[in-house]
């Protein structure tokens, strides 16, 4: 294929590859991935090399994944399908079909999540057997039909959230995160983040989480705040 | 619902005679059996992905469940025009490796393996389509030979290891445009050899 002349007709042409194997900054993939709306192009380069990296994974060496890996996926796969079963038609996936690509407006993620906020709580103990000491993963799990989820894992009093579907915090805000004691007013920590364009985002909650009963997210004033100033989007509760 | 009720008497056994992709359709119906299934065929080579990725059993299952648990929530997101579940899945599970890598930090160890699990967790080649995939893998592997070394380098790096090219840059003390330029002409000799007669065209 002649690049030169391809080169000439789009600037971006040889973003392409570094593109597909994702090796370009995150910031570079966000605008590459705007420019590849609106050109044909590199629309096609992509599409052409997309299958070359798609084969990549073939020449690993296969390794079997251990039987408790599935076993704590199926958990949570079971509870949520359990979960929308049980929210009804409204909830169900046909929904999500719907859900365009980009997140929702923050609005109705609030309201979806006050309203009915299947909020499933899973706690394991696994790994005993296993030859690595495995983290507790504590799934909460935010079953809206706005398709927003959180997952707190947490290992040695230290927890990570991971938050997925959410949408981007209203202009001049940003998310923080919240820990609250059983009976306890939500505590503000300095865990302030934002999402990916997917929706996405994986946080360290800072301090140690013995004690906590539920993390909370809120949208805040950019820097934070020292007191929640609008709903919790995530209200994720840890078994005591 | 308008497209009916699950159908959640469906028999592994049932379920197990169906394609991924006739899977997928349950699993936007929230058919966690189907996913199931989904989940057995494909655990494997995303745990190989994660592992090779990472470096670190923990870590890899992490990012696994992780994958897994994304594909189930967006299953209807799944585009079959676009490719194979399995391409699907291991795209999702490299997608988040990547940000397991360029998040922790856990480079810096990961050369260190926890437990060398390489050789024992060997799986067995227990069914036609693993075969069939293993012919494609020294397919491709017999084209990465063939690829200039400092092509397959910076490929693995940027694939496997989760850099960035300005990374990869910096390591290999090259220009950026060096680095990406590989990239384009080893992804391009590995399409040719892969494909040879599509390549043509």
């Amino acid at each position: 294929m002649n690049w030169d002349i391809r080169d000439d007709e789009c600037s971006e042409f040889g973003q392409a590859a570094a593109y597909v194997l994702r090796a370009l900054e995150s910031h570079e993939a966000d605008s590459y991935e705007e420019h590849l709306h609106g050109c044909p192009l590199c629309t096609a380069e992509v599409s052409r090399l997309q299958p070359v990296v798609d084969a990549l994974p073939s020449t690993l060496p296969h390794l079997s994944a251990a039987t408790e890996l599935s076993a704590r996926v199926m958990a949570s796969v079971r509870s949520e399908a359990q979960l929308l079963r049980a929210a009804g038609a409204s909830a169900d996936r046909p929904e999500r079909e719907r859900v365009p690509r980009r997140p929702r407006r923050p609005e109705f993620l609030v309201a979806a999540v006050a309203l009915g906020v299947g909020l499933l709580i899973g706690a394991m103990a696994i790994g005993t057997g296993s030859k690595v000491a495995s983290p507790r993963v504590t799934s909460a799990i935010a079953s809206a039909p706005a398709g927003a989820h959180a997952i707190v894992h947490e290992s040695a009093g230290r927890a990570e959230l991971v938050v997925t579907g959410i949408a981007q915090p209203p202009a001049g805000k940003i998310y923080e995160v919240w820990l609250a004691h059983a009976g306890g007013a939500p505590r503000a920590t300095n865990a302030l983040f934002g999402v990916t364009r997917g929706g996405n985002a994986s946080v360290s909650v800072p301090g140690n989480i013995a004690g906590v009963h539920q993390v909370l997210v809120t949208a805040e004033p950019l820097g934070g705040s020292t007191h929640p100033t609008s709903t919790p989007i995530i209200v994720a509760t840890l078994p005591s | 619902m308008s497209r009916g009720k699950p159908d959640l008497e469906r028999s592994p056994a049932k379920l197990r005679a169906l394609a991924d992709e006739e899977l997928m359709e349950l699993v936007c119906r929230n058919h966690a059996n189907a996913f199931e299934i989904v989940l057995e065929r494909h655990v494997d080579a995303a745990f190989s992905l994660a592992y090779r990725m990472v470096g670190r059993r923990a870590l890899a299952e992490d990012v696994v469940q992780e994958a897994l648990l994304s594909l189930w929530r967006t299953g209807a997101r799944y585009d079959r025009s676009r490719g194979s579940v399995r391409n699907w899945v291991l795209g999702i599970t490299h997608h988040r490796a990547v940000d397991a890598l360029r998040r922790d930090g856990v480079r810096t160890s990961k050369d260190v393996s926890d437990d060398g699990l390489g050789e024992r967790l060997e799986a067995a080649e227990r069914t036609d389509r693993e075969v069939l995939r293993r012919d494609e893998a020294n397919e491709v592997r017999v084209a990465l030979d063939g690829l200039p070394s400092e092509q397959v380098q910076v490929i693995e790096l940027a694939y496997f290891g989760g850099f960035t090219h300005t990374e990869i840059a910096g390591m290999l003390e090259l220009p950026v445009g060096t680095v990406k330029g590989r990239m384009r002409l080893g992804l391009e000799k590995l399409r040719t050899r892969m494909h040879p007669r599509e390549a043509l065209t």
